[in-house]
């Protein structure tokens, strides 16, 4: 395995920064866990660590995407990026930019008051779910992905190879940053805010990145058993088309209860109870392919793209569904359940799949010929048996917080520190687990084709 | 079908979709405003103070946010102003174990913060959140309410307070108040807590001396 254009090296920086905010993601989870059991555990409020947890994880997938494309788009244009050196200032404008606003989140976190509104704009917090990111760093985060979506469109631009699964890609890119400027204005109303918020969110996870995935799936398919390039583009407009149908009008599964009109009962849940539909598309997609080609590159890389389309459905469409319709929503809507399956979601589609593209393309940027996978394994199962452990636990804490805070009328304080109090002990344990299986991912990703190692998985010449 | 078709499905449709959505939201912006009572400049300035400080950041509104600390949407529904004021400047002042830090808030902000937790509060959300339907179903079933029993859910102690396993832990457990404390002390305790218990966070029972009795003999009848 080796890369067809110098450029493509450039995917490794972004990689980097990706594996740190990981380790940093799950480090601070763990903190968040202790914290259910000992509110004063830390010197930084639950609010603080929480926000580095799912900003740091939002941010890393970001990254890691970025480079992911860079990597792609030159292999699919079959020519060198345009301005390297532009390139290389994004990723370091992006880097400066992210380590300033989480130096604000800290600072704020032990100084409330330096979060004061300067002309009605709060400076380091916007005190908004997963867009907490001040006004200034919305400027500067969308001028990174405009400069970054600018470069790949260029790089196209000189050999116009015009792929699907790039047209695809940089379509999900495009629609993922018009996606970020509904968040980016003050409403005085709570309820547009959340209205509008949810653009953001859903359109994101739910639009957006599947459709960057649909794309990012097809190419793996195609570099890791060599499938074919008209069969596999077919199934992922496919997979993309249906993703969008039902995501789409879906996100009228967060307006029933906050303050939106009826008619969103049914909107939402019609069509997000569809929304698994091409997740399970994507699933047999990836079995089908793999079942008709003999030969793997790569089995690192095998294991993580079948692993990812798995636990996409399992994630996000299974357990999306068992809380999407409005009857079952009605109980269960703002509580554990949700931070259960936000959990595998993530876990599943977004994680693995970034996982899934550095195992596939880092060897070739290392000019590794053949790799030891045992390390690549080993984190895998650390990394899902702690996942899976974490949202069963979490979805029991749920459980018992429906029926006794939602049927019953407990108090949600009562439940949290006595009923459920053994749940938050077992999730901080199995989130020890889950940082076992990073530790071992991180030094693979450091370590994997820097020492020649005995052959396990045999990777030939060219992909 | 070739892939010009599947390609030209999924661009035509998404667009096909993403206008509906679109005609959906204008729809909805046009009735959000009659759906909510009216935002005043104190109800905005509270939102303010309310993002100034991340409270989405441990508790959720409107269902949506942290899951660390109770739902807030109508939470002036269910404890008087005064003890939320007092809590919000400085909860430990008023329960003990509370474990929600000391954000320095001010006076002016907590009257601000309660502005827009009173809006919120009436918010037409299609019902939600729903009634609990097994404490319900226990207050109906079986026998009927007693005077003071009634007194006791309408006059909201049990956001308070627990009794047999359901309410809320801001105050003490009064599953056997009845063994602890008096006629006397009871009847004078609900109508100026502060005299029996130096800063007491309980707020004063707003009621007439009849019901004050009745809810007594409620509270005796607990052993
Ligand atoms: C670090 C987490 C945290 C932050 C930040 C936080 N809270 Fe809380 N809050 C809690 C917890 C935990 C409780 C549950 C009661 C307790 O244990 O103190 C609570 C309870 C409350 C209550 C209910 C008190 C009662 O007796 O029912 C109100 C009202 C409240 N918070 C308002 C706010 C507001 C407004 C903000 C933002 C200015 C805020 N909180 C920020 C953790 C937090
Ligand atoms: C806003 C919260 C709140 C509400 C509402 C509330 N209480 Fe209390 N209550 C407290 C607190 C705090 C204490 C402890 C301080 C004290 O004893 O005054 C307390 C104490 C008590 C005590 C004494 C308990 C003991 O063990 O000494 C009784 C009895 C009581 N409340 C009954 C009631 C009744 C009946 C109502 C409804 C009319 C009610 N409370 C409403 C907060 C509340
Ligand atoms: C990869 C895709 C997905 C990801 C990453 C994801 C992630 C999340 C997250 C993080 C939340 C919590 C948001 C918050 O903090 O308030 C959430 C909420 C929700 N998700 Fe998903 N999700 C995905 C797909 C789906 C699908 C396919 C469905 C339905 C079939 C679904 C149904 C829901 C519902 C109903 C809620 C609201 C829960 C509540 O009412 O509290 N999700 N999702
Ligand atoms: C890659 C793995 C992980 C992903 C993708 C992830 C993702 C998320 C997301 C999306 C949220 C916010 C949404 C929600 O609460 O529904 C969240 C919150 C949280 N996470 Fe994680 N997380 C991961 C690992 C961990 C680990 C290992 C722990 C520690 C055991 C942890 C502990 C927490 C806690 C305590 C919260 C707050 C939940 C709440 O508000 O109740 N996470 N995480
Ligand atoms: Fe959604």
């Amino acid at each position: 395995m080796s890369i067809k254009y110098e450029s493509q090296k450039i995917a490794e920086y972004f990689y980097t920064f990706a594996v740190v905010l990981f380790l940093v993601q799950v480090l601070v989870g763990i903190i968040a866990a202790a914290q259910f059991i000992w509110p004063d555990f830390f010197i930084l409020n639950f609010n603080t660590i929480r926000t580095l947890h799912i900003n740091a994880l939002v941010v890393w997938i970001l990254v890691g995407l970025m480079g992911a494309t860079y990597y792609v788009v030159s292999e699919e244009s079959e020519t060198e990026l345009w301005n390297l050196p532009l390139v290389k200032l994004q990723f370091w404008a992006t880097v400066v930019a992210i380590t300033a606003v989480v130096l604000g989140y800290i600072w704020m976190g032990l100084q409330p008051q330096a979060n004061s509104p300067i002309m009605g704009i709060t400076p380091l917090n916007e005190g908004r779910e997963y867009i907490e990111a001040p006004r200034w760093a919305d400027v500067l985060i969308v001028i990174s992905v405009l400069l970054f979506l600018f470069i790949n469109f260029m790089t196209m631009l000189k050999t116009k190879k015009w792929t699907g699964i790039q047209g695809t890609l940089i379509g999900g890119l495009v629609f993922l940053a018009l996606m970020y400027l509904p968040g980016m204005f003050y409403a005085k109303s709570m309820v547009k805010d959340q209205f509008w918020w949810w653009w953001v969110v859903h359109l994101w996870v739910e639009g957006a990145w599947e459709v960057i995935a649909g794309a990012l799936l097809a190419f793996m398919l195609m570099k890791v058993v060599g499938a074919k390039r008209e069969v596999v583009e077919k199934w992922m407009y496919i997979e993309v088309g249906f993703v969008m149908f039902t995501g789409i009008l879906g996100t009228g599964h967060h307006y029933y209860w906050i303050g939106t009109p009826g008619y969103w009962l049914w909107v939402g849940g019609i069509f997000s109870s569809l929304e698994p539909v091409p997740l399970l598309l994507m699933v047999w997609d990836a079995f089908r392919t793999t079942r008709e080609s003999r030969n793997v590159t790569n089995k690192a890389g095998l294991y993580y793209t079948v692993a990812h389309a798995i636990f996409n459905f399992v994630g996000a469409g299974l357990w999306g569904i068992i809380h999407t319709l409005p009857q079952v929503n009605k109980w269960t809507h703002g509580t554990q359940i949700t931070t259960a399956h936000g959990h595998l979601a993530f876990y599943g589609a977004y994680v693995l799949l970034v996982m899934s593209m550095i195992y596939i393309t880092l060897p070739a940027i290392r000019g590794v010929k053949e790799f030891n996978a045992s390390r690549a394994f080993q984190s895998f199962w650390w990394m899902t048996i702690s996942m899976v452990f974490i949202v069963l636990t979490i979805t029991g804490a749920g459980m018992v917080q429906v029926y006794m805070e939602r049927l019953m009328g407990l108090d949600y304080v009562a439940i949290k520190a006595n009923y459920n109090l053994w749940f938050w002990i077992f999730r901080a344990i199995f989130g020890v687990g889950f940082l076992v299986g990073v530790m071992i991912f991180v030094i693979d990703f450091f370590k994997l084709g820097k020492k020649p190692m005995p052959s396990v998985s045999a990777a030939p010449e060219k992909a | 079908m070739s892939n010009k078709a599947a390609r030209n499905l999924f661009i035509f449709g998404s667009l096909f979709f993403f206008v509906i959505f679109l005609a959906l939201t204008f729809d909805t912006m046009g009735k959000l405003d009659k759906r909510a009572p009216v935002i005043t400049e104190e109800v905005n300035a509270g939102k303010m103070v309310w993002h100034k400080y991340d409270c989405i950041g441990c508790h959720t509104i409107l269902g949506n946010g942290s899951y660390f600390a109770p739902e807030l949407m109508k939470i002036t529904e269910k404890k008087p102003k005064g003890y939320l004021k007092q809590f919000l400047i400085d909860p430990k002042s008023t329960n003990a174990r509370a474990t929600m830090p000391k954000l320095g808030i001010t006076s002016e902000e907590a009257d601000k913060l309660l502005a827009f937790l009173d809006w919120t509060s009436k918010i037409d959300t299609n019902g939600w959140p729903p009634k609990p339907i097994l404490a319900t179903a226990a207050g109906v079933g079986g026998k009927e309410l007693s005077e003071g029993q009634r007194l006791y859910q309408s006059l909201g102690c049990s956001g308070c307070h627990i009794i047999n396993g359901i309410g809320g832990t801001t105050g003490p457990e009064l599953t056997y108040i009845g063994s602890k404390r008096n006629r006397d002390w009871l009847f004078g305790h609900f109508k100026d807590p502060d005299k029996f218990v130096p800063k007491s966070a309980m707020p004063k029972v707003e009621a007439a001396d009849a019901d004050i009795e009745k809810l007594t003999e409620y509270m005796l009848s607990l052993k």
